[in-house]
């Protein structure tokens, strides 16, 4: 066992060692980044939430309108819908869309999916909605730019003068 | 009394073998008992299985790591002469060199706070219901928005009809399905 270093490699050691300017010059790098990334948006995570629902509609003595669709109350008191006066509500989610990846929207009649195509502008999503019946075929296939905020919503007439419709707007 | 226990005791013992004990008779006096004799050189042969084994574990650790060692040891105690800093980048280089530890602390929890910032970050305010991630789009003042434009409207077996409602709270696009035999039968 020898713990002893030679003259000349020691030498050479001392002059390889490192200064530790690159080390703290690193450390500000990164102090500057955390702060870029503390002042910058993080838009990178290429997503948005978006709410959907399914709606059960039909003309009745009373009108009724469930508590849930407040949001959109308004609008399905005016034309095209108030053809119906009775609006039920038959599922709700909400949907985190990541970019080009299809999500299934659980409903209650049928079923659905929703694509995030991208974001335009940083205000507007580009959606493709597919909408299948409760028999497996399909209603829609549709892209559509829209607003974040804005409603799209998917009507379509059932047997019995009823509607089955789905609402759906992206934040 | 055991003729041991006559010569000494344990204790007396393990620091004769040790040459901690202070009498010099007592070399000697173990001497002239058997058990005390006996003692005596089980101790020793206990100390050089010690002592042998921790020189081999000594001869297991690899010279990197004692030439590691000698480095940091050369490294310190051969720091280079302090500087003298001229011109400003040199300084503030040299202030960087002699705060490092600080630095790289401060560089560390800036980043832990980036990080905490990035995940905990809230959604864009606009009152609605934020998704459980939090949007990453702007919801501009409803006044401002674009009017909705469909880009594709597939509807098999389907007549449809598309109508964009407006209102204060912004713009609404209904598409309309009614499926075709109905419509042929009007």
């Amino acid at each position: 066992m020898s713990l002893r270093v030679s003259a000349p490699e020691a030498s050479t050691r001392r002059a390889n060692r490192r200064p530790g300017r690159g080390a703290a010059l690193a450390a500000f790098l990164v102090t500057v980044l955390a702060g870029v990334a503390l002042a910058t948006p993080a838009r990178a995570d290429v997503a948005t939430s978006c709410e959907f629902l399914e709606i059960a509609a039909k003309q009745g003595d009373k009108p009724a309108i469930d508590a849930e669709l407040k949001p959109i109350e308004k609008k399905l008191k005016k034309q095209p819908f108030s053809t119906w006066n009775q609006f039920k509500l038959l599922s709700h989610s909400q949907k985190s869309l990541a970019k080009k990846k299809p999500e299934a929207v659980g409903l209650k009649l049928g079923s659905a999916t929703a694509t995030l195509v991208e974001i335009v502008d940083k205000s507007k999503v580009r959606l493709t909605v597919t909408m299948d019946d409760a028999r497996g075929k399909q209603v829609t296939n549709n892209t559509t730019t829209v607003e974040a905020g804005d409603y799209v919503i998917f009507v379509h007439e059932v047997a019995g003068n009823e509607g089955h419709l789905l609402s759906l707007t992206c934040r | 009394m055991s003729n041991a226990r006559k010569a000494g005791s344990d204790l007396e013992l393990m620091e004769h073998a040790d040459g901690e004990l202070d009498d010099a008779s007592a070399g000697d006096r173990f001497a002239r008992h058997p058990d005390a004799r006996a003692k005596l050189e089980s101790l020793k042969q206990v100390s050089e299985l010690v002592r042998g084994h921790l020189e081999l574990s000594a001869d297991a650790v690899h010279d990197a790591k004692f030439a590691a060692m000698w480095r940091r040891i050369d490294d310190q105690l051969e720091a280079p002469p302090v500087r003298q800093a001229s011109g400003l980048w040199a300084r503030v280089a040299a202030w960087f060199d002699h705060y490092r530890g600080h630095v790289i602390t401060g560089a560390v929890s800036a980043g832990a706070v980036a990080a905490l910032a990035l995940v905990l970050r809230p959604s864009a305010p606009d009152g609605g219901i934020a998704g459980p991630r939090g949007g990453a789009i702007d919801v501009r003042p409803a006044a401002l928005r674009a009017t909705p434009e469909i880009d594709l409207l597939d509807t098999p077996g389907e007549s449809s009809t598309v109508i964009n409602l407006d209102d204060e709270d912004g713009h609404t696009t209904v598409i309309w399905m009614t499926p075709a035999d109905t419509v042929e039968g009007i």
